[in-house]
């Protein structure tokens, strides 16, 4: 057997390594746009192959697929979706885990979710506009906008999102300048590369609440949830910092959170399915993959939506891939041929923690975090009883280089959350940049502190979202205006 | 005695002169004869700092013509002592404000060769940039925690976008630090200087603990072991009640207090009355304690200000008669007690309580305070008056009764405020409650 991954970060290094753990015993082969270390060894060892090239270039993959002729194809980010390299590949008979072009606007355009969500008025819905040039957005966030999300209307590697909370009203001005200049450089930096949407700039509510992430398989019939994880945005110990694409999260024991509930779960999943439900109805054919629910717990709907992925996420994939026991290669064939009804995800009863390791200049000076050579003494780390997987890194002359963004991510699991982050700290000093420039992390996540405001934070919340249920207000907002009168803003 | 505050944002889009203004507005409590800004940006760093309340000194357009992504301020009870300072030396200009007292700067000046004759904030931010100029921010703050010798928490700031804090090993003033959203992390000495400003609270700054914000990096040292040596006074009287300081709630603490002065000394009464503001949350935990009722016995006039640290006489004077208008039908004919906060000379309290005999018709007068005996001065800083000013120093509970008119008179004791703050003894500096030179950290 033969699988074909398409991706090169730490994410796909996950896939690679639970792919191979199949009893299927698959030849794995890559297309990446580095050399991961990691996918490059899983290859090796499998007797499968890589390839280094555009992995956003469906005639590229095409062709490579074509050469491998593999049994199916496992697509890991979200580009190579936006591009069509599923579409290519589907073309060339080679059937795929990953969404078609059409299905991942669902990631694509922030825009194109909202409007989906309240077109068949999905709970956990936020309100929204979409602008298609900045003078508009301007305009509407000078009369409007408080506290609000302000994001690129078009995925952007999970950059250029700003949230405003807007409630001191001595420094709205501050503030509205802040917003203001924001829309500005959404438009002019972080969509320029993009022309493959009309919308540019979103505006969204803002909500507030603990973060999870809610990731799937599906066959565009079924829904076969993973344990939701939790991820660490900021760049920083205690929540403080610019915002990064995850400096690592958390899982379990088993399939909730510490502090998300079961029947909070329950929902969360029901809103994934009412989308994937959505997708077929708009665009006429079914979605094969992984689909996830970057998701709030907030006092407007109780789980709310934030964003959608085509994909795991990442770090949030590695959390779940390593303690999966149901054979990844059975799952994706029942993905392909849509019989996902009859399987049942396994995990190890085990709680996860997965921290990222990146270089000084992560996330706002890419530039300076960008060429170091680092080593990794991944017998040292395995001796503690955790695994790394390879991030942004590249092999270059035998030598691993940073490439700008988290370079390694270290996954454990054990009872705990807290004991399994013991164990990814003690790792960190296995992991050593070679030049001399600073490396950073964070050892906080998983401790019993961040815990504990997590799970205060979501008490909040869940006091006011029962409440709005029980006084049949949930996902409404209603305004009294002297002089104007009772606004309800409806969902 | 003073206040700091520092504010970093992640995007340089972000202009904080403004936000710096609120922090300190939130401080204000910490000292009002002086205030200043300093902010750092693409045009280096513009330094603004005064004589007088933040909110007279600092007007909306001025503020908005600072620019800068990151900044500090600082206000101060020391008209002599106005902050923040802003040095160039060998070519980096380093802004710098600090709360607390540094025994040793005079000996370091020699080493540094700078004039001795110098203002002694000066004089520590021409030592500090010397020290930045030569192994940056971080290495600078961790060689000056070894070589000073007092009791300090110190923010300053960089042209070369750059924030570092960082507190002495015995963590006696407070420092706290707190973030907003994806887009700045925020440092005061108070928690209430966080929220004001709409950044959470996270944490304290632990003593012996150094906080470097750059442009791409937040850095964290503790280059000395902490042992802390909590400023005791700071629940009783500085801190606001709404700050949270060494992880403890000030208001906890305020209340605890009140539930052992009904515990130690109650007295029987008709009404508790709390003096503002500082004593209201004791009255409040005495009165809920003992079931003895609560009524608003003053008014005030004119703006809240911390009579305590008026530098004269005058101005103290002044600051409690406009602070403290009697409500007559709350004491008129009754057995009150009044709980006040400290009782540094007596004065306040002889006026207070003649008043409320002589025109107000009270019939019995009983005075607790929610502090113990305040017998010494304070070597680091907060403004107690030296041992001959301090009636606590000088007279009995009886005899300040006598003085002062009232009926009863008690302190709290040392060991009930040690509990209703919750620390170990051995983690406050009690200086100013206890005769004993060791309680409180070693000074000249």
């Amino acid at each position: 057997m033969k699988v074909l991954l398409i991706g090169s970060g730490s994410r796909e290094h996950a896939i690679a390594d639970a792919l191979a753990r199949s009893v299927h015993e698959p030849k794995i082969f890559a297309v990446m746009s580095n050399r991961n270390p990691g996918i490059i060894r899983i290859c090796e060892s499998t007797g499968g192959e890589y390839f280094i090239g555009k992995i956003t270039d469906p005639q590229f993959v095409r062709e490579i697929g074509e050469r491998v002729s593999p049994d199916f194809a496992f697509i890991g980010p979200e580009e190579p979706q936006f591009h069509g390299v599923s579409d290519a590949l589907e073309e060339a008979g080679i059937p795929c885990v990953g969404a078609r072009e059409k299905l991942s606007e669902i990631e694509r355009s922030k825009a194109f979710m909202r409007r989906l969500m309240w077109k068949y008025r999905i709970p956990g819905r936020l309100r929204f506009k979409a602008f298609k040039n900045v003078e508009e957005a301007i305009a509407y966030i000078k009369e409007y906008a408080e506290s609000i999300a302000l994001k690129p209307a078009r995925q952007a590697g999970g950059k250029g999102v700003k949230v405003i909370a807007d409630i001191q009203a001595y420094l709205r001005r501050e503030r509205t300048e802040v917003k203001e200049k924001h829309a500005k450089k959404i438009y002019e930096e972080h969509m320029k590369p993009y022309d493959d949407i009309e919308d540019k700039i979103l505006i969204e509510e803002k909500v507030d609440g603990p973060e999870y992430t809610l990731q799937c398989f599906t066959d565009g019939r079924t829904v076969l949830p993973l344990p939701l994880v939790q991820d660490n945005k900021n760049a920083f110990e205690m929540d403080i910092g610019p915002e990064t694409g995850g400096m690592g999260s958390i899982s379990g024991k088993g399939f909730l959170l510490p502090f998300i509930e079961e029947d909070e779960f329950r929902e969360s999943v029901k809103i994934v399915e009412s989308v994937v439900r959505a997708l077929e109805k708009e665009f006429g054919m079914r979605y094969h993959g992984v689909i996830s629910g970057q998701m709030m717990l907030t006092a407007l709907w109780g789980p709310t939506i934030i964003e959608f992925y085509s994909r795991f996420g990442d770090p949030e994939g590695v959390n779940v891939l390593p303690i999966l026991k149901t054979d990844l290669v059975e799952i994706s064939e029942a993905v392909i041929s849509e019989k996902l009804h009859k399987m049942k995800i396994e995990v190890e009863e085990k709680a996860t923690v997965v921290k990222a390791i990146a270089p000084q200049g992560y996330p706002n000076r890419r530039d300076l975090a960008k060429g170091h050579p680092i080593a990794v003494d991944e017998r040292a780390i395995e001796e503690q009883g955790a695994r790394v997987f390879y991030g942004s890194v590249n092999v270059d002359n035998g030598r691993l280089i940073t490439g700008g963004s988290r370079a390694v991510e270290i996954f454990a699991c054990a009872e705990t959350i807290e004991e399994a982050s013991k164990i990814v700290d003690k790792c960190v000093k296995y992991v050593r940049c070679l030049d001399g420039w600073g490396l950073f992390y964070r050892s906080d996540i998983g401790s019993s502190t961040l815990l504990h405001r997590r799970m205060e934070l979501a008490e909040l919340v869940r006091n006011v979202y029962r409440y709005r249920r029980s006084k049949g207000i949930i996902g409404i907002k209603i305004d009294w205006i002297p002089g104007v009168g009772k606004i309800v803003y409806e969902s | 005695m003073s206040g700091i505050f520092g504010i970093f944002a992640f995007d340089e889009i972000w202009r904080v002169s403004k936000f710096v203004y609120y922090g300190l507005l939130a401080l204000q409590t910490r000292g009002q004869e002086v205030c200043g800004i300093a902010c750092g940006g693409s045009d280096g760093i513009v330094t603004c700092a005064k004589r007088g309340y933040v909110d007279q000194s600092f007007k909306e357009n001025e503020l908005e013509g600072i620019g800068g992504w990151y900044g500090i301020g600082y206000v101060g009870a020391d008209p002599q002592n106005v902050q923040p300072v802003t040095v160039r030396h060998n070519g980096i200009t380093v802004s710098v404000c600090y709360s607390g007292r540094i025994f040793n700067l005079r000996e370091l000046t020699k080493r540094y060769n700078l004039p001795e004759k110098e203002n002694e904030s000066i004089l520590f931010a021409k030592i500090l940039a010397s020290e930045v100029r030569k192994s940056g921010p971080m290495n600078a703050a961790a060689l000056l925690m070894e070589e000073l010798e007092g009791v300090y928490t110190v923010l300053a700031i960089t042209d070369q976008k750059e924030m570092v804090a960082f507190r002495d090993s015995h963590g006696v003033k407070p420092l706290t630090i707190g973030s907003y959203g994806f887009d700045y992390g925020a440092i005061a000495s108070e928690s209430a200087g966080l929220e004001v400003i709409g950044a959470d609270y996270k944490s304290d700054i632990m003593p012996g603990e150094i906080y470097l914000f750059t442009s791409y990096s937040i850095e964290r040292e503790q280059v000395r072991a902490p042992q802390p040596k909590y400023c005791a006074f700071e629940y009783v009287y500085y801190a606001r009640p709404d700050s949270i300081i060494n992880e403890k709630s000030v208001y906890d603490v305020r209340v605890k207090i009140g539930e052992y002065l009904a515990k130690e000394s109650p007295v029987d009464v008709d009404v508790v009355v709390g003096v503002p503001e500082t004593a209201i949350p004791f009255a409040m935990a005495y009165s809920n304690a003992t079931g003895t009722p609560i009524a608003m016995g003053f008014m005030r006039t004119g703006r809240h200000t911390r009579t305590a640290i008026k530098p004269t006489y005058f101005e103290r004077l002044v600051g409690v008669q406009l602070k403290l208008n009697p409500i007559k039908s709350v004491f008129s004919g009754k057995r009150v007690l009044i709980i006040d906060d400290s009782v540094v000379r007596g004065t306040t309290m002889k006026n207070v309580i003649h008043l409320l005999r002589n025109k107000m018709g009270a019939k019995e007068v009983h005075v607790r305070i929610g502090s113990p005996r305040l017998v010494n001065p304070c070597p680091y800083g907060t403004e107690v008056p030296t041992r001959d000013e301090l009636i606590a120093a000088n007279l009995s509970e009886e005899e300040v009764a006598i003085v002062t008119g009232a009926d009863s008179f008690k302190w709290l004791s040392i060991d009930s405020l040690i509990k209703a703050i919750g620390f170990p003894r051995e983690y406050l500096c009690l200086r100013c409650f206890g005769g004993d030179g060791d309680e409180g950290p070693t000074h000249r």
